[in-house]
């Protein structure tokens, strides 16, 4: 009788892994492990793996920060101040997937003449979106770079028209508790609510002043602010305001949430200074994220030719 | 036995350290909260060694709880001094002169390195008495620990509940219990 004789290495095709189960071994492994610790970490491990998955962006690449190092994608995802879901860094990442940042409105208002609603849809369609990599410094001290993408602010503003009356930029960010966890706990929150933030009219109309949907070639992730951020490069992180729903052209400096809680420690103005330090640690050098060893802090975060002259008479020490 | 099971479980927060700060973000800010939270708290549970010693007697290993709190505030000094200051010993006296958040925890530290010099059997008897200043540094490194936080989270607010309540109980026995034992 004739018999095929398989090799003793041949195993049969149901016992090979596909393709796609064998990548996704190193996620099973760690929520194995997670497994091992409690269920509710399994449960934020998913929620993690789950928020990796990003849509791509159509983008063209520009010259700003073309000679900077990147921070990786992971850094800048799991270290992030978004005090609407916890005080601590790594929370937003396993938190923030109760935002929904689709459908998403920004209202343009206040002294323009034309005031007006754009969805996040109207803004990466219709606009072409660029990347930028900035330098991003904390008044924590640490520092990081990322390639944002998205467009100037000037741009969104100038389709708007402010009149002659809007002197400041007044910056919300969207109230609703079942998004944002901290927001439900009223007076026992971290912090006030909403978060607001100002610019005065030409740091917002500045060029390097920019409106991110995106970071590192895709959509931001909710924890960096999804859908749509205010990044402004050469001021303390706390400027850049997260997840906008409003921006409002105003007549008087508005109150920013920082100014606020403590108007002895945080300003309206925060320009990244080695000079002048918080009264509570020295800004002269920042921490990069990942590195055990320090950098010297740049003045005005690297960006003094392009903004030094908006500040040429005011006393720095004054307005901090 | 107990005090090798005791000394194992102190030196958890370091082995914890060293096996996590390579992944950390932020590692400069990592080894302080690591190293600060681990002395302060062993700080607190040497303190409530003799309130607690009709529930668990661990009068004898006071001692070196009390090492440990200061090995960890060791560290903490030296993540400032070594990595955080970059060995620039100007920068570290001109912090400590010019911020408050600096100079409570650098008294704190003095305060604390004095005892674990003074703490053998020979120089405790005779500076025992001076060792009344831990209560100084506890209330120092709790307002140190509450400075290093834009915001005050439950952790803060526990610690503060817990200085109340050690500092409560030896105010209450000093004082309280003494008044009522005269009476009688």
């Amino acid at each position: 009788m004739y018999t095929l004789k398989q090799k003793n290495w041949k195993i049969s095709e149901n016992e090979i892994t596909s393709e796609n189960l064998f990548n996704k071994r190193r996620d099973f492994l760690k929520l194995g492990a997670a497994a091992l610790v409690s269920s509710s970490v399994v449960a934020e491990k998913l929620a993690a793996v789950e928020s990796v998955k990003r849509a791509s962006l159509d983008f063209k690449k520009t010259l700003y920060g073309k000679d900077l190092e990147l921070n990786s994608f992971d850094q800048a995802s799991t270290y992030n101040n978004f005090y609407e879901f916890s005080l601590k860094k790594d929370a937003p990442a396993k938190l923030a997937h109760t935002l929904k940042p689709n459908p998403w409105d920004i209202e343009i208002h206040g002294e323009v003449q034309k005031p007006m609603h754009i969805s996040l849809d109207d803004i990466v369609s219709s606009y072409p979106l660029e990347e930028r990599i900035y330098r991003f410094r904390c008044v924590e001290g640490w520092s990081m770079v990322v390639p944002w993408i998205g467009v100037t602010l000037a741009h969104l503003i100038k389709k708007a028209k402010p009149t002659s009356k809007a002197k400041y930029v007044k910056f919300t960010t969207m109230l609703d508790p079942e998004m944002f966890p901290d927001q439900k706990r009223g007076l026992f929150g971290n912090i006030p609510y909403p978060y607001v933030e100002g610019l005065r009219i030409d740091e917002a109309m500045n060029d390097l002043t920019f409106m991110a949907v995106g970071m590192y070639g895709k959509i931001l992730p909710n924890q960096n602010g999804a859908p749509i951020r205010l990044v402004v490069p050469w001021k303390y992180g706390f400027k850049s305001i997260k997840s906008i729903v409003s921006i409002e052209l105003v007549e008087k400096e508005p109150l920013n949430t920082w100014k606020l809680i403590n108007a002895r420690e945080y300003g309206f103005y925060a320009n990244v200074n080695p000079e002048v330090d918080h009264p509570r640690w020295s800004q002269a050098k920042e921490r990069k994220l990942g590195s055990f060893f320090k950098n010297k802090t740049m003045m005005f975060n690297g960006y003094e030719e392009e903004v030094g002259h908006m500040y040429k008479n005011m006393d720095l020490r004054k307005y901090i | 036995m107990k005090k090798i099971i005791l000394f194992l479980v102190l030196l958890l927060p370091l082995f914890y350290l060293l096996a996590t700060v390579q992944s950390a973000n932020d590692p400069i800010k990592y080894i302080f909260t690591c190293t600060g939270l681990s002395a302060i708290v062993i700080l607190m549970i040497s303190l409530a060694i003799a309130p607690l010693k009709k529930v668990i007697n661990l009068l004898k290993y006071r001692r070196m709880v009390g090492l440990f709190a200061f090995f960890y505030a060791f560290l903490h000094f030296i993540n400032f001094y070594v990595l955080d200051a970059e060995l620039d010993f100007a920068f570290v006296i001109k912090e400590t002169l010019d911020k408050p958040f600096v100079y409570l925890g650098m008294i704190s530290f003095v305060i604390l390195l004095f005892m674990a010099i003074t703490s053998t059997k020979k120089l405790f008897a005779k500076f025992n008495k001076y060792h009344k200043a831990v209560y100084l540094v506890l209330i120092l490194v709790t307002i140190h620990s509450s400075m290093a936080q834009k915001v005050l989270s439950s952790l803060e607010y526990a610690f503060i509940l817990s200085v109340i309540v050690l500092l409560g109980i030896r105010v209450y026995k000093k004082y309280v219990m003494k008044e009522t034992s005269n009476k009688i």
